[in-house]
């Protein structure tokens, strides 16, 4: 059987080299990712440094850590993702070869052990292909990281001889797991089939489909009922994760049931495209969904993470500003290195809030085990922080925060449980203290989630930022420029909006980081798809121009035909990331009470017409390149 | 043709009728037919357009199932048989010869022959596999590959792989209906001999009054029926028939 496999192989190379294709770059990309998220855990921290950049460098670590494991989560989800809807692809492409098989005396069991020694020898010679494709890529990766200072300068992964296992061994998996479903199909292929012209003429909505269809898009609901949209708010990370809670089992409901959206858009096009040409362009969108579908799926995969991932951060960016600047009842913001340089003497000034961030440690114990982990907070001095700020006391009382003190918003996870009069054990300036919670604030998103008591100021904290407030009589500029004197002086507004913006470039950076080197893979998946949907579709181009039609209006039909493929694609990638975004803007109404939604447009817009284009090329160049034999000759041959 | 008991027919469908789709627009492609193919001996099935001949082979060589009556090969009944079944009398009992040839593009010619005998799980003997490229005259042109052989070629090819199994039945659909009329004289003769020399025992569908000339027999269809047979059929007879029957 494996030398039929071979054989075949070899024939159809076209179509195998895409399958190929697809598992040598899935490889490389998780083998990448791999690498570099053991790297970060296992990084060294060097002798000899002081324990306070010891500290920071291994909180550095950790957060390149946490930052790859969502990267490496990704490219795997993608790659299978992507891996087995193509290998499904190339073997529904084949029924009829198969029927053929079958008639001549195959079993089913022998049809299936076909299919799948086939996809051992294609996952076998793309995870070799990826293994080796995934060192530049794990250099880029690195490189990456390195320029956005998203890992500590230096970051070095080095290879690991135990990778070529894991590498070879999941790409033989997953490309197994791809044709596994598509293998028991095809083996109920029935032998008359090879005696029917069109062998595709296959019911495409199988029970399988309906069922792996209908049961995630109840599962993408439920976790939408439970988490996003439930009454309980959610830690600002579980939020921020919402786009894998909520696109992922969409995405996998959604490539299951998008045949049944082909004949939908199809008519849509139909409207809009009049004329014989037009008839002839959604008459072949529709005669074969399931390939219009498969062409479609890695663009609704590209266009979900894209937007979901991207309007996430965005929205959570949005709602952090408002936050901040409903929050902030002052007028001016001076920045100076003192803690008091006397802001509150100058002229117009009625009250003046000191602030420093500064990092502390809290203490963690479960059993034998001890560990620290980094916060921030914010060292305030109670009266006047509530005087310049709208704070929301949940438990107790601002006015406590003197001595050891600290008040908490309960906005990631452990401090959820906190109450008033707890003690926490912690580390401040390298010694441990002991500290109250003395107020238990409202939830936040923008921060702080930690305001300490002025008695905890290390003396070398700073910078501090001074919010002031003015008489409702006094000139801003004028004031602004005497308080020009003691360091530099912003509107409250351009304060608010500088931190935004750095928010913004931080979000840029991540989603760069997290999406660049995986949405790359899916947008070589799409021209993969698209090359082997043509593979099929000599004959039937050769029949239309037999019957009349020019070369150019042959290959003119294959890209408008393609266009509404890439609008199935945007479409049901957009309906993914809605439900996403959607669900972080009840997050955070939940969490805030704040209603929020943001769309990167400019993102999606750009994504759009570059997939657009990027298919109308490719589908012009197949077609035209398919169209090149004479078409009498296609017509009649049978191969 | 000497013998004393009558052997068993090679093929026999006992009130076979094939209903497709439902009841509204159901379609009677076969309607009660009672047919017995001699073993030995090669006939051809012949009717018009929509007469259910393809139905009819398809239906005896256990490709489709049947909606009432029984099939029977040899004397196995296939009626109900499991899929499992059906592959085991595909791979031992019968061949296939259709008009397009339906050759596997990735393998040459001496591969495809061979691949029955591979799917079966039998080791190709090449001598055998030689002998039977031999026999329909294409031994030169072994090591090609389908679309580097000519439409009878290709042909023969898919007769010989019928063949290497040594199938008790023969089913050909339109075997010559891709071919010249020279390529389509060739073929007919190849499956001549073999029905002469090692009485291989063939059902043919055929449009072409020639082809259902060549045969032993004609068995003609209309509307799911049989409404005649021939024996010893010249090319002017069938014709003939035909035209009465189209009429």
């Amino acid at each position: 059987m494996l030398l039929l496999a071979w054989h075949t192989f070899r024939d159809r190379w076209q179509v195998f080299a895409g399958a190929v294709l697809t598992v040598c770059l899935g490889v490389a990309l998780v083998q990448s990712s791999l690498l570099a998220l053991v790297a970060a855990a296992t990084a060294p921290i060097p002798p000899g440094l002081s324990e306070e950049a010891a500290l920071a460098l291994s909180w550095a670590y950790d957060g390149a850590m946490t930052l790859l494991s969502l990267v490496l989560g990704l490219a795997s989800f993608v790659a299978v993702f992507i891996v087995s809807s193509t290998f499904g692809f190339a073997v529904a492409q084949r029924r009829g070869e198969l029927a053929l098989l079958r008639m001549t005396g195959a079993g089913r069991g022998q049809v299936r052990r076909l299919l799948v020694g086939e996809a051992i020898l294609l996952g076998f010679i793309g995870s070799v292909l990826g293994i080796a494709v995934g060192l530049p890529v794990l250099r880029l990766q690195v490189w990456l990281l390195d320029r956005f200072e998203l890992a500590p300068p230096g970051f070095d992964v080095p290879w690991r001889p135990w990778i070529l296992v894991v590498s070879i061994g999941s790409g033989v998996l997953i490309a197994v797991l791809g044709v596994l479903a598509a293998s028991w199909r095809a083996s109920r292929v029935r032998p008359l089939e090879a005696l029917r012209d069109s062998g595709s003429a296959s019911r495409v909505m199988t029970a399988s489909r309906w069922t792996i269809g209908l049961v995630f898009l109840c599962g993408a609901a439920v976790l939408f009922a439970l988490f996003p949209a439930g009454s309980a708010p959610q830690p600002v990370w579980f939020v921020q994760i919402t786009p894998f809670l909520v696109s992922v089992p969409l995405i996998i409901g959604f490539s299951a049931l998008a045949p049944l959206l082909v004949p939908l858009v199809g008519g849509l096009f139909g409207l809009v495209m009049r004329g014989r040409l037009g008839e002839f362009t959604v008459a072949n969108l529709r005669s074969d969904a399931r390939r219009s579908a498969s062409t479609a799926a890695p663009i609704m995969v590209l266009v979900a993470f894209t937007a979901s991932i991207g309007g996430t951060l965005v929205t959570m960016n949005e709602a952090a500003r408002q936050e901040q600047s409903a929050a902030v009842d002052g007028d001016l913001v001076v920045t100076t290195a003192d803690r008091d340089p006397g802001v509150s003497q100058v002229d117009g000034v009625t009250a003046v809030s000191a602030e420093a961030e500064i990092m502390f440690e809290l203490r963690f114990t479960v059993y034998e085990d001890t560990w620290y982990e980094p916060r921030f907070g914010l060292v305030v001095d109670p009266e006047a922080y509530a005087q310049t700020h709208a704070v929301e006391v949940v438990e107790g009382d601002l006015a406590d925060l003197t001595g050891p003190a600290v008040a908490v918003s309960p906005s990631e996870g452990t401090e959820r449980e906190w109450r008033v009069g707890d003690v926490l054990p912690a580390r401040l300036d390298g010694e441990d203290v002991e500290v109250r919670i003395a107020a238990v604030l409202a939830p936040t998103v923008a921060g702080p989630n930690f305001l300490l008591s002025p008695d905890l100021a290390p003396p070398e904290a700073g910078p501090w930022q001074h919010v002031v407030q003015l008489d409702s009589g006094a000139d801003a500029d004028v004031a602004a420029w005497r308080l020009s004197e003691f360091g530099e002086v912003a509107t409250v507004e351009a304060w608010v909006d500088r931190a935004a913006a750095e928010k913004e470039r931080l979000t840029r950076d991540l989603m760069i980081v997290l999406l660049g080197l995986t949405m790359l893979y899916t947008v070589i998946a799409i021209v993969n798809a698209v090359v082997i949907a043509a593979s099929g579709r000599r004959r039937e181009f050769a029949a239309a121009r037999v019957t009349g039609l020019t070369r150019g209006q042959v290959v003119r039909s294959a890209v408008a035909e393609s266009q509404a493929v890439v609008l199935i694609g945007l479409l049901l990638g957009g309906l993914a990331a809605s439900a996403s975004v959607l669900g972080v803007s009840i997050a955070i109404r939940n969490l805030i009470g704040l209603n929020v939604i943001e769309v990167p447009w400019p993102l999606l817009i750009a994504l759009a017409a570059g997939t657009a284009v990027v298919v109308a090329v490719t589908s012009a160049v197949t077609a035209w390149s398919a169209t090149r034999t004479p078409p009498i000759r296609l017509v009649g041959a049978r191969e | 043709m000497n013998h004393t008991a009558p052997p068993p027919p090679a093929v026999r469908l006992d009130g076979v009728t094939r209903v497709y789709g439902a009841h509204g627009t159901a379609v009677r492609a076969l309607d009660g037919v009672d047919l017995a193919f001699p073993a030995g001996s090669w006939t051809a099935v012949m009717g018009p357009s929509g007469s259910g001949k393809s139905t009819l082979l398809h239906c005896a060589a256990g490709l489709e199932r049947v909606t009432s009556g029984q099939v029977w090969i040899g004397e196995e009944e296939i009626t109900d048989a499991s899929d499992d079944h059906l592959t085991r009398l595909r791979r031992t009992e019968v061949g296939f010869a259709f008009q397009a040839f339906n050759l596997i593009g990735a393998l040459t010619a001496e591969q495809n022959v061979a691949l029955p005998l591979r799917l079966a799980g039998r080791k190709p003997d090449r001598r055998e596999v030689h002998r039977v490229l031999d026999a329909v005259g294409l031994a030169e042109r072994r090591r090609h590959r389908p679309r580097e052989l000519s439409g009878g070629q290709q042909q023969r090819v898919a007769i010989a792989r019928a063949m290497v199994t040594r199938p008790a039945v023969l089913f050909a659909d339109e075997p010559t209906g891709a071919l010249d009329t020279k390529a389509a004289k060739d073929v007919l003769a190849l499956m001549r001999s073999m029905v002469d020399d090692h009485g291989q025992s063939t059902v043919m569908v055929t449009h072409d009054p020639a082809a259902a000339a060549s045969a032993d027999r004609v068995v003609f269809l209309k509307d799911g029926r049989v409404i005649d047979t021939l024996d010893g059929p010249s090319t002017a007879d069938v014709a003939d028939r035909l035209a009465r029957l189209e009429a």
